[in-house]
């Protein structure tokens, strides 16, 4: 797991990306799908509704339209028995024949007395025995309402020999002319069954949905199990059509919810009621929703994709630029080829080659001012041990012992070995203020010691607590030029007594060393050049007052340094900055 | 580097219109083609013809209507073709059937058929003919015996407990027959007072069956009832009961209902008849078929009820149904 994830890189901006993205995809996807989900089931539902409305409607106005045509007909039957002089006409029944034969669906059409007698039929064929009309409904009917055209429940026909037939009879009283005026008789026109069925047969909703009529009372009138029910193998819960005329309802039993929707024949007052299968429309909507699945399955597959190519595209670049990285944190600071992509990218890695070629210069500045560095102490040591002071400095002792000054040459080589001591220090740059007033004084000692006493001096820590300045870290080797440039170029053509004052203190945070000295001074041309660095002074140690400067930029940074300040006739003041660092910190430098 | 990219670009390409395709794949197949899919039950009856078979066919097909199944019949021509009917069961199974229902001719059948549907695991359901055989998910059919003992008690009823009766059966169907004549005979020897003076079996021809009927009514001419076992032979006796103008003296009890037996029974010629009930033996073949081959559980034995019709209750609407199953 640990392996599968570090491959994946979790955190990797590739996978925050695709994952991220895809997230949002998936729930926008979810969120779109449930509602198209939602709109289209609803919608599928509804027109399931409407469907089954609009076949019931046809089936209503195709039964309508036969039954009205049935009507007619019996009309017409009716119209022309009236018209007629009796049933024996011969005229009469040629045209009862006519209309039987050109409607198929007519099987019979009989006219019997009140008392069941038949009195003529057509097409004409043999009563059976045993039919018991008078008690068949139809019969009954038409005696019980004889204004009202009756409409039976199909039945088997069994008033003739042949065949049994399904029939619906249609009957009414109607008003015979016969010798002793009109009689009563019953017309019985019986159409058969089989256009009806044919037609509901034919009606099919979704595959396991039908039709099936009622009568008023509920017997079954049409039902494509019919026989079934009667066998008890089936149940059709006629008690919710029975109570309504029309409209849709949803059944439910325990194992299938229906959609019942029912329609009137105005007519007859029969039902026709439609079940549909809600697990038929429910279907649709599986349907539907495993579009939405497979669909949801097929964007986040192309999107997985799309945003794996994008995602890549968008950290190849960073990636790259996190492996020159790399290669620059190792030490490699060569050029690399500049990275393309996106603007921001692109932009990154042109700062980032820039910095590393900022780095690469100032690794190559400190290697040379690391350079410089030597040099200069280099220059400073060989200024220690510069030959011209020592042949000065020995011919001056030489001059004490023979005038048999011991004292000034015990003074004057003491400070030397001292001078020389402290130069040297066991090769350390860094020596405290202290050695370094130290030093300098040694040196002035023996100068002294030389001009013959034609200075004064003075060494002044102004603190309240002389040991904190003293305690400062300073450069080696610091004040000894100055105070050399000071001696010859100010002191040494000077009429008056020289004097010569060196100054150690604190101010704002930083160490200052400051000589001055009461010398000829110099121009403002000289001044310039000096601090220009033009400057070389023919005589001393060589090693002038840029040397000083430079060592203490490269040590301490560009803020510190060296200030002089000089007028003609006045003298010269140089104030030496360092930074305030303690002697503890010693072993840091 | 602009070639890889090229490359990278046709990959994911690719791999887009392959996701295209199975989308397609997995999308197209969800509207057409699942009428064809489904499943299909085989009914092989006896005969072709025939208001009996067609209306096991009409229950059949209710029965495939309800459950979503297609059915396929098979029958031969002629009753009792029972070679012509094993082939049929061969055609059910080589057109790939989900199950068997079969009404057996004769035995050589169902054992080919168990034989068959044994090999391809597949059920098989028997109607209108029981039996014991374990390979056989259920039994549907009549209950020949009761059918015997139903017409002989309409027997006594009618002749009024008393007198003589024939009992007549063909040597056509030969178990059924035999189960309803022992129903009779088994019920016999309660009524003390009715004797039975002749129980055999005719040839299915209408002549011999007139002349059987002639010579009963010679031998016997107190003979009250006739107890037919199979409705032609019924037909035949009726005929010449009607002949010799004994309508009102014999009474005749027939088993199911063909229309002329009808017609006779109108006419009172025939006073009853035991009917069976062959849509139920149908439908509920077909559906116990798709239940079985759904590895539900179904009932090794089903009995699908007989009536007893006459002259009264023939055209009451919930028998006429029964007796007059097409609308014609």
């Amino acid at each position: 797991m640990k392996r599968l994830l570090s491959v994946i890189k979790v955190k990797g901006i590739q996978f925050i990306i695709t994952t991220s993205f895809t997230l949002v995809t998936v729930l926008v996807m979810l969120f779109v799908g449930v509602m198209l989900y939602g709109k289209f089931a609803q919608t599928a539902e509804q027109n399931a509704y409407l469907h089954t409305q609009q076949i019931l409607e046809q089936v209503k106005y195709n039964l309508d339209s036969y039954l009205n045509g049935m009507t007619q007909i019996f009309e017409l039957v009716d119209d022309k028995i009236r018209r007629s002089k009796g049933l024996t006409a011969d005229k009469l029944s040629e045209q009862l024949e006519t209309i039987v034969e050109t409607r198929k669906d007519i099987v019979s059409i009989a006219v019997f007395t009140r008392d069941g007698t038949l009195l003529a039929t057509t097409p004409s064929k043999i009563l059976r025995s045993n039919t018991r009309l008078t008690e068949q409904s139809w019969f009954q009917k038409a005696i019980e309402d004889p204004t009202n055209l009756s409409f039976s429940l199909p039945h088997i026909q069994n008033l003739f020999k042949g065949e049994y037939t399904w029939v619906v009879s249609m009957s009414r009283e109607i008003l015979l002319h016969g010798p002793d005026g009109e009689i009563p008789a019953v017309l019985l026109v019986d159409v058969n069954f089989k256009e009806i069925d044919e037609l509901c047969q034919r009606v099919g909703l979704g595959k396991k949905g039908y039709v099936y009529i009622i009568d008023l009372v509920g017997n079954i009138v049409y039902h494509p199990q019919q026989q079934l029910i009667y066998a008890g193998l089936k149940n059709e819960n006629r008690s919710l059509p029975l109570k309504h005329s029309y409209g849709s309802y949803v059944e439910e039993t325990q194992d299938e919810t229906r959609l019942i929707t029912i329609k009137t024949i105005d007519q007859l007052g029969w039902k026709i009621i439609g079940v549909s299968y809600m697990d038929e429309i429910v279907t649709t909507k599986k349907e539907i929703s495993r579009f939405i699945f497979w669909l949801l399955i097929f964007v986040i597959v192309i999107v997985l994709f799309v945003l794996h190519y994008l995602s890549a595209k968008i950290s190849r670049p960073i990636k790259l630029l996190e492996r020159s990285m790399e290669r620059v944190e190792q030490g490699d600071f060569s050029e690399s080829e500049p990275i393309r992509g996106s603007h921001e990218v692109e932009q990154l890695s042109l700062r980032f080659h820039l910095m590393v070629a900022k780095v690469r210069e100032l690794m190559h500045q400190i290697i040379r001012e690391q350079e410089a560095k030597r040099k200069s102490e280099l220059e400073v040591l060989q200024a220690q041990i510069n030959p011209h002071f020592l042949y000065n400095t020995l011919n001056s002792v030489v001059r004490m012992v023979g005038n048999g000054k011991n004292e000034d040459v015990i003074t004057t080589i003491t400070s030397l070995s001292k001078l020389f001591r402290i130069s040297l220090s066991r090769g350390k740059n860094i020596i405290t203020v202290r050695e370094e007033l130290e030093h300098v004084r040694h040196y002035l000692i023996i100068q002294k010691m030389r001009y013959k006493q034609k200075f004064e001096y003075e060494i002044v820590v102004e603190d309240e607590d002389e040991d904190e300045v003293l305690n400062c870290l300073t450069l080696k080797l610091l004040l000894q030029p100055i105070v050399e440039n000071a001696i010859y170029h100010g002191i040494e053509h000077l009429a008056d007594p020289g004097r010569i004052r060196i100054l150690a203190a604190i101010i704002d945070g930083k160490v200052l060393l400051q000589v001055s000295d009461n010398g000829l001074g110099m121009s403002p041309d000289v001044l310039a050049q000096v601090k220009a660095g033009f400057y070389k002074s023919e005589e001393g140690t060589g090693v002038g007052i840029q040397n000083v400067q430079e060592r203490i930029r490269l040590t301490f940074g560009e803020q510190y340094g060296l200030e002089i300040e000089s007028e003609q006739e006045e003298g010269t003041v140089v104030r030496v900055w360092i930074p305030r660092q303690v002697a503890e910190e010693r072993d840091r430098l | 580097m602009r070639t890889a990219a090229v490359k990278r670009l046709s990959v994911y390409g690719l791999v887009v219109l392959a996701a295209v395709t199975l989308f397609y794949s997995c999308s197209a197949p969800l509207t057409d083609g699942e009428v064809d899919k489904k499943k299909t039950v085989a009914l092989i009856v006896r005969m072709k013809h025939g208001d009996y078979w067609r209306t096991v066919k009409l229950g059949a097909e209710m029965a495939a209507k309800e459950y979503e199944r297609n059915l396929n019949f098979y029958a031969p021509d002629y009753e009792e073709d029972a070679s012509r009917q094993m082939e049929l069961v061969q055609q059910a199974i080589a057109d790939g059937s989900e199950t068997i229902v079969v009404a057996p001719s004769d035995d050589r059948v169902l054992r080919e058929a168990i034989k068959l549907t044994r090999e391809r695991a597949i059920p098989i359901l028997v109607l209108d003919t029981v039996g014991k055989d374990s390979a056989v998910k259920s039994y549907i059919g009549t209950d020949n015996y009761d059918m015997g003992m139903k017409a002989f008690e309409k027997m006594v009823y009618l002749i009024e407990k008393k007198g003589q009766i024939a009992l007549l059966g063909t040597d056509r169907v030969k178990t059924n027959a035999k189960r309803r004549e022992q129903g009779v005979l088994d019920l016999l020897p309660r009524e003390t007072q009715i004797e039975l003076i002749a129980n055999e079996n005719v040839p299915l021809d209408k002549k011999q069956i007139g002349e059987w009927t002639r010579e009963l009514i010679r031998k016997h001419p107190q003979v009250k009832g006739v107890i037919a076992l199979d409705a032609s032979t019924a037909i035949g006796v009726a005929e010449e009961m009607e002949n010799c103008g004994l309508r009102d003296k014999v009474k005749i009890v027939a088993i199911d209902s063909p229309p002329e037996v009808l017609e006779y029974l109108q006419e009172g010629i025939i006073s009853a008849t035991i009917i069976q009930k062959p849509l139920s033996m149908g439908y509920l073949g077909v559906k116990y078929a798709v239940e079985a081959s759904n590895g539900e559980a179904v009932p090794s034995l089903v009995d699908t009820g007989t009536k007893v019709i006459d002259r009264e209750n023939m055209f009451w609407s919930e028998n006429q149904k029964l007796l007059f199953p097409f609308v014609k």
